[in-house]
């Protein structure tokens, strides 16, 4: 996989783990025809915890599926660790997407059938990496921090919502990706396991400097981001820097 | 409710797609079997008065020393008699044999009794004149004024092909027909099937035929027919049920592979009947509607399969018909009970397959609605009492079959293996993840992280996963039971042809043969050894004289297959078809040859050809000056028997030597038995076919529940071409341990059958494995998973990741 200088944005003051230019995208046809964004230009600066908000249906989901690289946007055009994703193939999507993204999701995180250190491993494993020394350092590193040490032979079944949440933030950090989408992450937690799993993000960006982006509609989540994106019908609207 | 029913059915036709073809199938092969056994009863039944048209008395298989006495007697009489019956004999022209076993049978001297329908040319008038069946000739090429030689040796007749005919009944169809004067020179090897006899009333006939034979107990032609008939039909009716056996296994295998979808399908939408109680529906209203769906579901697949029935079976006996005239085949004519009973089976198997899991699915509480979804971590516990329910079956099983080994019970065998197999399915829930978690290393090395994901996936749903393997285990069994019993008898029966046919081919001469007839024998394409038997002509009681020749000669060890009959110092063996009528086993008669007598003790046997058999020390106390009558031939090991006979006979017939083929007798028997293996492992087939659709269903059902699951392992990144791997391995998974475990199963009990059935009747009958056919198997097995695999998988890998994240 060559790193592809890209052209476009003049050189930033700060480093960009992710951007997106005049980024569309509709669904359906015609009578059906949806827009569910109309032209997103945003920026990502590395090493910080973005929140996106917006009431059911504003497009955050779709946005962060086309910023990881899980769907095509209609027309603009979206670079994630300095690589273009347009004009990818689906293999080598899905590889750039092992090697460089990592996913918190709402529910359904984490495979049934398999363990939960199975699980952290699984990413490293499809790109077979699973072997390296350092990542098994750091898989230490991050299951203690985690508080997941106990938990780890325990299939998802046999753990409470918190500690899958915290399975699957385990397994996005593991490869020290470039950026972590998470969606919704706290959807279905009561709200000690959320200030947990939301603490647990912020502190992945301060002290392993992490790129985090939240896809979330609750105010109280956001309040954990060091940046808050506000979107409404598939536009900005605002855009605020949180407590410094 | 009806809305319901019929919008749920209207949405989850498509998933219903296997389970409909499993039915369909089953139904289907039910009809046909119906259709085909009508036309061969029909083909068998047709015109089967005809050959008796013109007689006032039937004597049902009289000897054919009787036959042979009625016939001369009949014209004295100022009667005519004929008989429905057949002589074995070897066909060939210009030198070359084009049959080593026809059927030859008698056209009737009186041109009122010729049944034959002829179609060009004539019948035949006078001695050394035939008439030829018309799929005969075709079949063999033979056309009017074809010179024939008909036998070997001394008995050898050389006839002109002067007719040919079709003949109206299947019952009395021949090859070739001869007259009388021409055929009775066989009549020691004539199977007579019945006498007619026309002159006088039946009264005047009865008592003109209990003059010449006065035990003889003749019957009236109307009579006589319908016994015939009762009898055709009773043999059509064995063959249906064996058939038929197989298509209630087929149909057991439908009610597993139907049962799996039902229990899926329901599992998937236990939301939306616990939605439908939420919004006020009662417990059996839910209930009714899920049976409603079932019966509708069985009702399409009985409709679909007895019309697809009825297109197959009346499509495959005009098939057949059309391009095998020769096979006789009647009209197909299926009665509308069959069509009721296919249609009843196809509806009751379907309403059978979904008890069970309509009752699981209808348990659901309301309040599983307001539940986040969490179908896809059901998890399944083996019950204590299936477990328990398994060992005892077991247990009663291994002991029916020790049992049926002990006794040679063919009842204790059959219901001790079926227990048994019931019980390893009670245990499949246990059994079935252990043997695929044992592949488990293998798959990971082989196949990486798709690989692990796969074993992973086969044995998430124990319950699922062996009901899944246990519908293909069924056929599995069966055939390599099938296949592994086959290949013991075979070896068993080879070995018992080695004793009775222990010498490919046989030349016997009237007298002695030239000196190069052994060298030229030696010499023929396809002769591996040839050894000269020393021999002399013998008068054996009042019988025509026959070579006497000794029961060793030096050298046959390498042209016999098995040991000879050794007989005793005062003993002579003559051929089974020259005993009765007079010298029968037990008599002491005299022996000549020349100016010396012996008293010897006949007893029977067959194998060297057309002679007697002594002991060398006899022979030689009889003959000093022995010289060479016979010569014993070993064919080489991939010579054609016709051919090789061929070849023989030429050399053989300008000395009026005659030829006995035990190789065709041989091959002869290995053909049958490969037709049974066959056609019984064609019939499973169809089991088999409904197991792997089964398997591709439950594949196709679970991808449909896995949806979320394989978006988020393709965002993790697992790329399109590892999901598709990743199926194709879980089929290819469960495919294998389906096979291996009935193929082990299967091996089992073919060796407890082959105790208790075949070693009691053939002596030193062991197992013997055809590995490379239970290899065939197993491979098939696989590869049909891996095709079973390619809908399921293609449908999976398609899903885009974020439209799979956000399906709820």
């Amino acid at each position: 996989m060559t790193s592809l200088t890209s052209p476009q944005p003049p050189a930033p003051t700060v480093a960009l783990a992710a951007s997106a230019r005049g980024l569309m995208k509709s669904f359906g046809r015609d009578d059906t025809l949806v827009h569910a964004l109309r032209g997103v230009d945003l920026d990502l600066p590395a090493g910080r915890f973005t929140a996106i908000m917006g009431p059911s249906g504003s497009g955050k989901s779709t946005l962060m599926h086309c910023l990881a690289g899980l769907d095509q946007p209609t027309a603009g055009g979206v670079t994630v660790a300095g690589q273009a994703l347009e004009g990818m193939d689906d293999d080598t999507l899905t590889r750039f997407r092992r090697d460089h993204v990592g996913f918190v999701f709402q529910a359904f995180n984490l495979l049934p059938m398999l363990s939960a250190a199975q699980n952290i491993w699984l990413p490293t494993e499809l790109a077979g990496r699973d072997r390296e020394r350092s990542l098994r350092e750091r898989f230490d590193g991050i299951v203690e921090t985690l508080g997941l040490t106990e938990r780890l032979t325990h299939r998802p079944a046999e753990l409470s919502g918190g500690q899958q949440q915290r399975v699957a933030i385990a397994r996005a950090l593991l490869s020290a990706p470039a950026i972590v989408f998470a969606d919704e992450p706290t959807g279905n937690l009561d709200s000690s396991s959320s200030a947990e799993v939301l603490s647990l993000l912020r502190q992945s960006v301060r002290e392993l400097g992490q790129t985090v982006v939240m896809v979330t509609h609750e105010t109280e989540a956001a309040t954990y981001a060091d940046d808050v994106i506000v979107l409404a019908d598939g536009r900005i609207t605002e855009r605020r820097q949180a407590a410094a | 409710m009806r809305t319901v029913i019929l919008a749920s059915l209207r949405t989850h036709t498509r998933r219903y797609g296997a389970a409909l073809l499993a039915i369909v199938v089953g139904s289907a092969f039910i009809v046909v079997t119906a259709a085909l056994s009508s036309a061969v009863r029909d083909g068998l039944t047709a015109g089967i008065g005809e050959p008796y048209a013109g007689a006032d008395a039937v004597l049902d298989r009289p000897s054919s020393g009787d036959a042979a006495r009625l016939l001369a007697a009949a014209p004295g009489d100022d009667a005519d008699a004929w008989l429905v019956g057949w002589t074995m004999q070897q066909v060939a022209r210009e030198g070359k044999v084009i049959d080593s076993s026809t059927d030859i049978a008698q056209v009737p001297d009186r041109p009122a009794h010729r049944w034959q329908d002829l179609l060009d040319g004539r019948f035949p008038g006078a001695p050394g004149e035939a008439l030829v069946d018309t799929n005969a000739a075709k079949a063999k090429q033979l056309a009017l004024g074809d010179r024939l030689r008909i036998g070997t040796g001394s008995s050898a007749l050389e006839v002109t092909v002067v007719g040919i005919a079709d003949s109206p009944s299947n019952h009395a169809v021949a090859s070739v027909y001869l007259l009388w004067s021409d055929l009775s020179r066989w009549a020691d090897s004539l199977y007579v099937g019945s006498l007619a006899w026309s002159g006088g009333g039946y009264d005047a006939a009865r008592s003109a035929i209990r003059t010449v034979v006065p035990d003889a107990e003749p019957t009236t032609v109307p009579a006589f027919l319908q016994e015939l008939q009762r009898e055709v039909n009773n043999g059509v009716d064995i063959i249906q049920v064996v058939v038929l056996l197989f298509g209630a296994i087929a149909l057991v295998v439908a009610v597993l592979v139907i049962n799996n979808t039902f229990t899926i399908l329901f599992a998937q939408r236990s939301r939306d009947f616990a939605l439908l109680r939420c919004v006020g529906a009662t417990r059996s209203q839910v209930l009714r509607s899920v049976r409603l769906e079932s019966v509708a579901l069985g009702v399409l697949a009985a409709i679909i399969g007895v019309l697809s029935g009825l297109g197959a079976g009346y499509g495959l006996v005009a098939l057949v018909r059309a391009q095998w005239p020769g096979a006789r085949l009647g009209h197909a004519d299926v009665a509308p009970a069959w069509l009721a009973g296919s249609a009843a089976v196809a509806v009751g198997v379907t309403l059978v397959a979904a008890w069970l899991p309509t009752r699981r699915a209808v348990r659901i509480s309301p309040l599983a609605a307001l539940r986040p979804d969490d179908s896809t971590q059901a998890r399944t516990r083996t019950g204590r009492i299936r477990i328990a329910f398994g060992a005892v079956m077991l247990v009663a099983g291994v002991l029916g079959l020790v049992a049926a080994v002990a006794t040679a019970n063919v009842g204790a065998l059959a219901v001790g293996g079926a227990t048994v197999f019931l019980g390893v399915l009670l245990f499949g829930p246990i059994l079935v993840p252990a043997l695929i978690r044992a592949t488990g290393p293998l798959t990971r090395r082989l196949l990486g992280p798709a690989g692990r994901l796969a074993a992973g996936n086969a044995v998430r749903n124990p319950r699922r996963t062996a009901a899944t393997v246990a519908s293909l285990l069924i056929g599995v069994t069966l055939t390599t039971a099938v296949l592994t019993g086959m290949a013991s008898s075979r070896s068993a029966v080879s070995a018992e042809m080695d004793e009775q046919y222990s010498i490919d081919l046989t030349v016997t001469a009237q007298g002695p043969l030239p000196a190069d007839a052994v060298d030229r024998l030696a010499a023929v394409d396809g002769v591996a050894a040839a050894v000269p038997v020393p021999g002399a002509v013998a008068t054996i009681d009042d019988l025509a004289p026959l070579p006497l020749l000794p029961a060793s000669a030096d050298g046959d060890a390498t042209v016999l297959h098995g040991a000879l009959p050794t007989p005793g110092p005062r003993q002579v063996l003559v051929p089974w078809d020259l005993l009765g009528d007079g010298l029968e086993v037990g008599d002491v008669v005299p022996v000549t040859v020349g100016d010396r007598t012996r008293e010897l003790r006949v007893a029977g046997g067959e194998g060297w050809g057309e002679a007697a058999l002594v002991r060398r020390t006899t022979l030689d106390a009889l003959a000093p000056a022995a010289a060479v009558h016979a010569v014993w031939l070993r064919a080489a090991g991939d010579a054609d028997p016709e051919d090789l006979a061929g070849s023989v006979e030429a050399i053989a017939a300008p000395v009026d030597a005659g030829v006995e083929n035990g190789l065709a007798k041989r091959s002869y028997v290995d053909l049958q038995l490969d037709v049974l293996t066959g056609g019984v492992v064609g019939l499973l087939a169809i089991a088999v076919l409904i197991a792997l659709v089964g398997i591709g269903n439950t594949l196709g059902l679970s991808v449909l529940e896995r949806g979320r699951e394989h978006a988020l392992l393709r965002a993790l990144g697992l790329t399109r071409r590892q999901v598709r791997r990743m199926l194709a391995t879980e089929a290819v998974l469960l495919s294998l341990v389906a096979t291996v475990l009935g193929t082990a199963l299967g091996v089992v009990f073919a060796w407890t059958a082959v105790r208790a059935l075949v070693q009691p009747a053939i002596d030193g009958a062991g197992l013997v494995l055809p590995w490379g056919q239970l290899g065939l198997v197993v491979t098939i097995a696989a590869l049909a998973g891996l095709v079973a695999a390619v809908v399921p998988s293609r449908r999976a890998s398609r899903i885009a990741p974020a439209a799979g994240l956000s399906l709820d």
